[in-house]
């Protein structure tokens, strides 16, 4: 028995090293940080005080807001284009595999290069979508999608979508995959109803893969640096700025080290409170059922 | 269970509105990369250049562009950073899906939640050591950085693929004299090959697109990775669309690639890693 627990960290030890130096140490050393009034020359220690510039701080309710804005509609959207997407590449046609290829492509695509082709299409003159939403009619004159604060969080969030939702899709392709034919021939004998097998037999089987998937894609768009970095650097007049790209501006641009901690400990605590009552909430749910 | 015709016109028109969707921001990137300068700038612009030509791609490569230089470097930095992944995550993921031993469950949650930590919310913390240990503007530092992330996603999906092999081929290797080192080296690491090459190829994508350690470790030129080497093209007052869009698409080319070999393991590895307990 003994020598069972020598095996298990040998074969561990190399990855719980790398865990605790470059992740749950560098987290304690955020956390000092965030007691401080560091910049780039000096640093002066606050204590918990510090926070009280942190809740001061008129940027917080709105990083805070646009962080659940474009979580929240990234991840819906995601999650409904996935599911759908999922369910039209699982009928039969000819060609399916290589669509099935084609439509991975964008969550394949790294995140700069898809900001910079999203940057060119909202682009005011030389964008390609101006030019078709005025022929179509829909809009009179060529709009700067990116450089309006009230339109360009939401500009920024279609491209997220478009380059996400592929990985929901491949989940919930898996999932679909692994529902039993038989419990479609069950409901089909029932006399159910293309709405009513979705409703009852597709959605019921699939729930663990939505779960996690919803769990997953939550946390990476919430914690998504390259696509808003690139497409508006956080402008205009910050409007756009998330988590993430607003650390990183405060750290890096400004070197102001206490403020971007304080306020990666914030994001980091938020996303911790979030998962924790996420998992809670559907291990109930699954305790409910059984 | 046969399907009416109509059924067969309205998935069609589904998939061919997918394949628009998806599709179109590849069209503009091929376009633009594609056209000369006088065809990228027309108002109102098209998708169709009229006189294709190559010559944004001979510049991307030309005499004085460093574009060559950063595609080396990001490809030494994913393969190192990969090589290290996957050596440490073989044997982890096995002991995670095979062995007892005490704190396995709390060590394995911290991996999970380690997904949790924005890389935004140890960057400071990363640069000071990384300025410390005097690695800074290395190759060093960003596969070291990599590893912040990769090791737990590599552990991960490879622990979906250990879990999905019978215990009992290890275990009449055992019997044989193997030893658990043996029995893991040779029975159990060739049956997960697949699961390995799902794993390499997620981690080399991960790391071949990775921007803010690229972006804030790096602070010389020549040893800038393409994330941040395609920013060349991008002026103050005027971006170069043209190469830049010809870059792009050379970025996007082995990423493709590598996907179109592993993606039926890479969807098992997924779905097993975060559905099998």
């Amino acid at each position: 028995m003994k020598k069972d627990w020598l095996t298990g960290y040998f074969f561990t030890l190399p990855s719980i090293i790398l865990l605790v130096i470059l992740v749950i140490y560098p987290l304690f050393l955020t956390l000092n940080y965030s007691l401080s009034d560091m910049s780039l020359t000096s640093s002066r220690y606050l204590g918990w005080t510090a926070y009280n510039k942190l809740f001061g701080n008129k940027m917080l309710p709105l990083v805070f807001k646009n962080s659940i804005i474009w979580t929240v509609l990234v991840v819906f959207f995601q999650l409904l284009l996935g599911l759908g997407s999922a369910i039209v590449l699982n009928k039969p046609f000819w060609g399916r595999s290589l669509v099935r290829g084609i439509m991975i492509l964008p969550w394949v695509m790294p995140g700069v290069v898809a900001g910079m082709v999203w940057r060119l299409i909202y682009d005011p003159q030389l964008g390609l979508l101006n030019h078709y939403l005025k022929s179509l009619g829909l809009i009179d004159q060529y709009l700067t999608w990116l450089s309006v604060p009230g339109s360009a969080i939401y500009a920024v969030i279609f491209s997220a979508i478009w380059k996400g939702f592929p990985f929901s899709m491949l989940m919930y392709l898996a999932g679909l995959q692994g529902v039993s034919t038989e419990l479609y021939e069950a409901a089909n004998i029932d006399g159910a109803g293309k709405w009513k097998q979705f409703r009852y037999v597709t959605l019921p089987s699939m729930q663990p893969i939505i779960t996690i998937t919803f769990l997953l894609t939550f946390i990476w768009t919430f914690n998504y640096f390259e696509l808003i970095y690139v497409m508006t650097g956080g402008g205009p007049a910050e409007s756009t700025h998330i988590f993430p790209t607003y650390v990183y501006d405060l750290a890096f641009k400004r070197f102001r080290f206490g403020d971007a901690s304080r306020f990666a400990i914030f994001d980091f605590l938020f996303l911790l409170i979030f998962s924790l009552f996420y998992v809670w909430l559907s291990q109930r749910q699954k305790g409910a059922e059984q | 269970m046969k399907t009416h015709w109509s059924g067969h016109v309205i998935t069609a028109i589904q998939v061919l509105l997918l394949l628009v969707f998806v599709l179109f921001p590849f069209s503009v990137m091929l376009s633009v990369s594609l056209k000369a300068p006088d065809e990228q700038f027309t108002s109102p612009p098209y998708l169709i250049p009229k006189r294709p030509t190559g010559d944004n791609y001979l510049h991307v490569f030309g005499r004085g562009s460093m574009f060559v230089r950063y595609f080396i470097n990001s490809f030494t930095v994913a393969l190192g950073t990969t090589v290290v992944v996957i050596f440490v995550a073989l044997f982890s993921s096995y002991g995670y899906a095979r062995l007892q031993f005490p704190g396995k469950k709390f060590f394995f949650n911290l991996l999970l939640l380690s997904q949790l930590f924005p890389l935004a919310a140890i960057i400071v913390p990363l640069y000071r050591i990384m300025g410390q240990a005097g690695l800074i503007d290395t190759f060093a530092s960003l596969i070291i950085g990599y590893l912040a992330f990769s090791v737990p996603v590599g552990v991960w999906l490879l622990r979906g693929f250990f879990v999905g092999i019978p215990k009992e081929l290890e275990e009449a290797a055992q019997i044989d004299g193997c030893s658990q080192l043996q029995a893991f080296w040779k029975i159990v690491v060739p049956l997960v090959r697949p699961g390995i090459g799902a794993t390499a190829a997620y981690i080399l994508f991960l790391t071949w697109q990775e921007f803010m350690f690229a972006l804030t470790f790096i602070t010389s030129q020549d040893k800038r990775t393409l994330p941040v080497g395609i920013f060349d093209f991008v002026g103050q007052y005027e971006t170069n669309w043209g190469n830049l869009m010809a870059a792009s698409v050379l970025i996007c080319i082995p990423v493709f690639i590598l996907f179109l070999f592993v993606q039926k393991q890479l969807v098992g590895g997924l779905t097993q890693g975060a559905v099998k307990g």
